[in-house]
Formats: structure tokens, sequence, C-alpha cells
């Protein structure tokens, strides 16, 4: 037996990362995590689905554990965020921790508390990819959405300063009514800094479920004019040499700014990663399949993650669903334009399996830019069936055919 | 070319991330995002780049382990440390720790 060739590839692209996660998800193993250290935040962002008040995060000693239990559990991919992650005043010893059990660390922040030291430091610990949030390029814009004074300009500060720290930087840019027109201006800034981005039209309900920043979201109709640039679709996002699918060159911009998770063909017939090789963890140690799937599947104060991960019904749920076996969405007409979200569908809908008139609306704007004059979603056509069913006898419709039992 | 001698120590990359998942190994360099994987007796001699194992060490624990031919498991072992020294994923131990498995 020979043991050549030991080193199989070294390769920059993407087979390598499908081939990974075709294996972590046959194998179910938490590859990406998502860990959330705080709530607590120095802005205050009009759109934003966190509740800011510390109601008792994990302790540094708990949070320590819990990366010993993920590595353990073979997690490469880890992402520290917030809330703002830079409150959390222990985070050098977790980075520290982080470092010595060998994670691929990313941070989102708004790098209001970023200094050149700070940016250092980061490097010494391997962090390799801090996420900062942008929504213009205008202070105007910016600032009146995060409602702190000066602070695209802080933000803005700190992109030079991890860069030259030799650190990846992103921009994420979701957008909303208040700067629906702004994404060029960040595409600018993140060339002019050598920087990647993702622009993100989700804008989704509070965690709790209340729906208060939906109302700062761009209705459908209005967003036929981003969804026709072109620029949004030849572009590359990010510098050669990334691992991860998303940010490969010559995808759409468009993304999601909240979801850690990494997008693959290879997930073939389910929705996503979300509770295959990806999960959430949030500051009082809930693990969900994702932040954007409030579904507890247990809390690693009462129970090891190892234990969460592999019986957690929350999780069996939504490892579940598959996208053939969708009751009204895998016979949509218009399904390849659509990106439902199973977080989505449960937050907005109230049902893992079902369809959401957001992502439908959104589907059928596409499937109109791509020539289909009278696009229409199953669920929209399920919806005017049973309208009409109504008024021809009186009666209440079947069920399935309306597609979503809401939620609450 | 790294200077890969008989007797040279290696030791992994401190700045690298790695981690053994389902028998091989996935190593991701900070500085260039590179995601590079090892298959099974590649990860084993991974682990052993430890600063103290010598690369005829290493090969020697092959052989016990993969009842492989030693000049084959030499010659493996030292192409692999080649190839990751020359991309930096292995540092040259400073100076041998105290211990250090000799051949």
């Amino acid at each position: 037996m020979s043991t050549a060739p030991a080193m199989t590839a070294a390769v920059r692209a993407t087979p390598l990362m499908d081939g990974l996660i075709a294996r972590t998800v046959a194998h179910g193993l938490p590859l990406s995590v998502h860990f959330d250290l705080t709530y607590r935040c120095n802005e205050r962002c009009v759109h934003c689905y966190l509740d800011h008040e510390d109601y008792g995060e994990l302790s540094t000693a708990e949070v320590e554990r819990v990366l010993e239990e993920l590595a353990a559990a073979g997690t490469l991919f880890l992402t520290l965020s917030g809330g703002e992650i830079f409150l959390r005043h222990d985070l050098e010893r977790i980075l520290a921790t982080a470092r010595r059990l060998h994670f691929d660390v990313s941070l989102k922040t708004n790098a209001l508390l970023l200094t050149q030291q700070r940016a250092a430091r980061l490097r010494e610990l391997g962090v390799r990819r801090v996420q900062i949030s942008i929504y213009s390029d205008e202070p105007a814009v910016h600032d009146a959405i995060t409602k702190v004074p000066g602070s695209l300009e802080r933000s803005l500060a700190a992109i030079p300063l991890l860069r030259a720290a030799g650190i990846q930087v992103k921009l994420a840019c979701p957008l909303m009514k208040q700067n629906l027109t702004a994404y060029r201006g960040v595409m600018a800034l993140a060339e002019k800094h050598g920087a990647g981005y993702i622009l993100d039209l989700t804008i989704t309900p509070m965690i709790d479920g209340s729906t208060g920043p939906v109302q700062h979201r761009v209705d459908a109709g209005a967003l036929l004019p981003v969804l026709q640039d072109p620029a949004l679709h030849s572009c590359g996002r990010m510098a050669p040499g990334e691992t991860d699918r998303e940010l490969s060159p010559g995808l759409s911009a468009m993304g999601s700014s909240v979801s850690s998770g990494i997008e693959s063909d290879a997930y073939e017939d389910l929705p996503c990663s979300a509770g295959h090789n990806t999960c959430y963890i949030s500051p009082y140690g809930e693990v969900t399949a994702c932040v954007q799937l409030p579904l507890s599947a247990g809390n690693v104060r009462q129970e090891s993650f190892q234990s969460i991960w592999h019986g957690g019904a929350g999780l069996e749920r939504v490892r579940a669903v598959r996208e053939s076996q969708l009751p009204l969405c895998a016979k949509c007409g218009i399904r390849r334009f659509c990106e439902r979200c199973p977080g989505l569908a449960w937050m907005e809908g109230g049902d893992l399996l079902g369809a959401y008139e957001r992502a439908c609306e959104l589907a059928e704007q596409k499937a109109r830019l791509a020539g289909m004059r009278d696009a229409e979603s199953a669920w929209h056509a399920a919806q005017r069936n049973a309208e009409k069913c109504i008024e021809a006898s009186g009666s209440e419709p079947d069920s399935e055919f309306v597609g979503n039992s809401r939620r609450g | 070319m790294p200077d890969n001698q008989p007797g040279t120590l290696w030791t992994r990359n401190p700045a690298l991330a790695w981690r053994e998942i389902e028998g091989r190994t996935m190593i991701i360099s900070p500085t260039d995002s590179v995601l590079h994987e090892l298959n099974d007796t590649g990860s084993f001699i991974w682990k052993l780049l430890d600063g103290v194992h010598s690369a005829e060490a290493i090969a020697a624990r092959l052989v016990q382990e993969y009842e492989v031919d030693p000049e084959v498991a030499r010659a493996d072992t030292n192409a692999l440390v080649g190839m990751l020294a020359a991309q930096k994923l292995l540092l040259r131990a400073a100076e041998p720790a105290p211990g250090a498995t000799r051949p």
C-alpha cells in the first residue's frame, strides 16, 4: 500500500468545498456554526430583528466549553457575531480559545469600536474575515438607519485598518426603503477598499416573531429596477481564493447577510445548509438550525452541543424537509426563480413546508424579468382559486390549497 | 525550496485553521483563504508534525500504522512535508524540542 498521494489537492475554487459539504451533510456534521455572543448593540438599526437587552449571556467559561464541544463535533467554520461583538469584553480570550482549537473564524460587526491595535490583534488571533454592515455611502442615509450620528465614517475607517492587518473585509448591505438605491455606492466602496460585498433584500421579522422591522421592507414591485441592474449579476463580489461558494466570483451579488450557511449545489434536494451541516447558537445558549429559524433544539446550558445536534427535535423537523416534497412549492411553475427560505417560511407563514408571500412575489418579479409575462406562483394561484371557490360556494376552501396556516 | 534535510523538525503553522473531518484533514490558510485537503495518511502525518517528530520518525510510525514499505513511507512523508512547507503550512521548529525523536 502506498501512502501517496497524501495531499489530494490544494485548490482555491469550489469542488473541494462541494466535496466537504457533501460529506458533512451525509455524515451529519456541523461544519459551520454561527454563534452570537451578545444581542447588545451600540447601534439601533431600524430594521434589526434583535432585542438588545441582556437576559443573561453565556459566560466566558460557558462559551469556551461550547467551543471545545464544537471542535470535537467537527466544526471548522465559526462565525462570531451579535449584536455588536466588540461589546463582549472577553472577545480576545474567546478568540484565543478559538485559535487554539483551530477554527476558521469570521466576525460580523458594525466596526464602530475597531482600532488599529484591535485590527492587528484580530490578525494575531487568526480571524480570517470581518463582515461590516454598511447601508449606504451617504452618511445621512447610513446614520439614519443606525441612529448613530457619525457611524458611517467610523465604520468605513475600520476597513483600511483591517485590510492593512491582512484581514479580508466584506460589506453587508441589507436593502430597505431607506436605502434601496444605495447599493451602487456600497459596491463602489467595496471596490475602493478591496473588499467583498453582499446585498440583501431580506428584512426579517423580530426574532420573537413580531413584525416591526418588516415595515421597512421594499415592496416587491419597487425592486424591479434593482433586479434589472446588470451590475448585480456580472460582478465578482470577492477576491479570488475564497473558500466559500457564496463568495465565488460571478455569482449574483444578492444573498443573505444574516445567515452564515454555505451555499452550494451539493445540498441537492435540501432547502439549504440549516440543520444539516450548519446551525446557530444564541447568546443565551439556544441552538437552532439557523438564526432565521428560531425553533429551539436545546440549550447548551442544559446539555452538550453534541447531544443537541444529534437529538434535538427542532433540528429533526428542519432536517426532514425536502424541496421536492414541499406540498405547494414543489409544483410551482416559477420555482427556479424562487429563493424560498425555510426559516422565513416558518417566521412569516408559520409553516416550514409552506410558501410565503415575499418569496412568491420576488419569484414572480424575477420570472417576469426573464420573459414570463404572466408569471404566477403556485401560492398566488391557489389563493386566487380559493377566492373563486368562496365566491362560488360561500364555503371555506380546502386549507391544503391555501398553503399556509398562520402562526400565533 | 524549503530546507527539508534529514532531521529537520517541522511544526504546523499556528496561523492555520484545520479540522480532521471523516478521516480527512481540511486546512485553511487565513492569508490566502485557500482550502487544502489531506487524505487519511496525510492526516496521520499532519498530526505528527508537531515540532517533535522528524520526518524519519513519522515515516517509521507510518510503517507501523499502515504496514507500508519503509522506503515508500519515507519518500511519501518527505514529499508531503516538502509540499506543505513550500506552501507555508509548516514552519521549521525553532529549536529541537526536548525529547525530540531522532532517527
